[in-house]
């Protein structure tokens, strides 16, 4: 019996086999995203235990809810990293109730050192982290604010506004911008990227 | 790098079905309206889709962007271990996690929780299948097999829990049982050793009263040896025991008389007598021919000795016999009328 080659599957087959319980397809999903989703985690909370249980969560709701997937939803990749920044942010949040995280700088959050990657990823990983990063810099300091303060440090669009002393709807306007001009950025260094 | 004109775009310019596009795919939008409100404009409108997915793809960047760190290697091995678990409810999986499991299965799980849950579910079941077979929708059926293998597994869980539950509070009640068995022999070892303490304290007690009693007999006797040896005393009686004399008591009294050589001091010394009654004292008779002559009246210590001076009315050679009896404190009467404790014949 030819033996099922799951890393050659697409994610969505890879989806169809965790709908029918086969934990060789999540265990090919990890492989795939666990790597990503846990780096996402650790850059926003800055806790690799923590760490551990978001991501831990998050493929259990794949194990749980894979079936449910549909295109609907937009690309699986969104719909996956949707799931664990949501997480994340909700822990995140947690915590900040906990007051454990107040005084933490901005910055600290740019400056995790790599580690434990096998070479290979390494290269890919650094290619996309430099992409990004390259991409991030060539933004304006406010739009790249927005966006350090709302998705990688989970504050609301009123609660930037608050702590950087600009209007809702300017804060509104540079998300949305820079969004755009990361857009045109990354799409412009990797063409078809994601 | 900052803002230049063209980069800014008032909020006026924003048509507002975009306005929080982005704080929605950013995940900063404060209330849950308005994320409402953006998924309503997705669904409505194709260009509010299709910004939508743009700025979702470029959040997806965002993610894939952060510095590379690998996840430890028993991270894998715990989610594996976890799906295993769901993938198969086995009793000992679900007893095992019951608590810190719980919010990790899904809701229909968690609602089969109790029998009468599995019972409602048994009969919503019933009719539910009922009701299916009309549609011939597989997907249905399937969700229905999958309902009904974890409602049987449930069940059984939900049994074994109950024969746990029994058993544990078997043993509870044995264990109680147990316990209160051993408090009342605690209860009981606590009584008897308070019983000992008490009858200690009281041994304690009257050998402090009788070591007192024995430190004033030791004082007379040598109080009687310094007058019989330095002041001219010679003991010239000795008073036999009397136990066979004695009627009333138990008591093996005894005593004996010094007199003086030169003179007519003398002294009485008797051991062995009980406690006067209450209001009675012992008197000290000497019998010649005639009747008895009270010479003395005295009390005895704790440990029933007495030691006491008296004038001899007569040499002793004129008394015949000597004995003790228990009269009333009111001085000295002409007759004995009460107990003899005490009586002998003189040499």
């Amino acid at each position: 019996m030819n033996r099922l080659n799951y890393q050659g599957l697409e994610d969505l087959e890879l989806l169809a086999k965790i709908g029918d319980r086969d934990r060789e397809a999540l265990a090919a999903l990890y492989d795939r995203y666990g790597r990503r989703v846990f780096a996402l985690a650790v850059r926003i909370l800055s806790d690799p235990v923590g760490s551990e249980e978001v991501t831990q969560d998050v493929f259990m709701s794949v194990w749980r809810r894979g079936a449910t997937y549909t295109l609907n939803k937009g690309k699986f990749t969104t719909w996956l990293f949707s799931i664990a920044h949501n997480r994340t942010i909700d822990e995140l949040r947690k915590r900040r109730r906990d007051r454990s995280r107040e005084n933490t700088d901005i910055d600290d959050h740019l400056n995790i050192e790599s580690t434990d990657v096998s070479p290979a990823d390494a290269v890919v990983a650094q290619s996309e982290y430099d992409k990004v990063r390259s991409a991030m810099e060539h933004l304006p300091v406010e739009q790249k604010n927005v966006i350090e303060l709302s998705y990688f440090r989970g504050l609301t669009q009123t609660e930037i506004a608050t702590k950087t002393g600009q209007p809702l709807g300017t804060v509104k306007t540079r998300m949305r911008l820079a969004l755009k001009k990361l857009r045109m950025a990354l799409s412009a260094e990797t063409g078809a990227q994601a | 790098m900052t803002e230049s004109k063209d980069n800014i775009e008032t909020n006026e310019n924003i048509d507002p079905r975009f306005e929080n596009l982005a704080g929605y795919v950013l995940g900063a939008l404060d209330h849950a309206e308005q994320r409402s409100s953006v998924e309503n404009h997705i669904e409505k409108f194709p260009d509010v889709q299709a910004e939508f997915e743009e700025l979702s793809e470029t959040v997806d960047l965002l993610a894939l962007g952060v510095p590379p760190v690998s996840p430890p290697d028993h991270l894998k091995t715990n989610i594996m271990e976890l799906a295993r678990q769901e993938s198969t409810p086995s009793q000992l999986q679900l007893l095992a996690t019951a608590h810190g499991a719980m919010s990790r299965r899904s809701w229909w799980q968690r609602s089969f929780q109790s029998g009468y849950a599995v019972a409602a579910a048994a009969a919503a079941l019933v009719i539910v299948v009922g009701g299916g077979m009309g549609y011939q929708n597989d997907q249905l059926s399937n969700d229905f097999n999958n309902l009904r293998v974890d409602l049987i597994a449930e069940s059984t869980v939900v049994a074994n829990l109950r024969s746990e539950l029994s058993t544990t509070m078997m043993d509870s009640e044995t264990k109680v049982a147990s316990m209160k068995s051993e408090m009342d022999v605690m209860e009981d070892e606590f009584g008897a050793t308070t019983e000992m303490v008490v009858h200690q304290e009281e041994v304690v007690s009257e050998l402090a009263v009788a070591n007192n009693a024995l430190k004033q007999a030791l004082r007379d006797q040598i109080w009687l040896t310094y007058v019989t040896s330095k002041e001219g005393y010679q003991v010239e009686s000795w008073l036999a025991d009397n136990t066979q004399q004695v009627t009333a008591t138990k008591t093996a009294a005894y005593g004996l008389i010094a007199v003086r050589v030169v003179g007519n001091e003398a002294v009485f010394q008797a051991h062995g007598l009980d406690q006067p009654q209450s209001g009675f004292a012992y008197t000290l008779w000497l019998m010649g021919n005639g009747k008895p002559l009270p010479v003395a009246q005295f009390g005895v210590s704790e440990i029933g000795s007495a030691t006491i001076a008296f004038i001899m009315p007569a040499p002793l050679q004129f008394y015949s016999s000597v004995m003790v009896t228990q009269e009333r404190v009111n001085g000295l009467g002409s007759d004995p009328s009460g107990t003899m404790v005490i009586f002998a014949e003189t040499n």
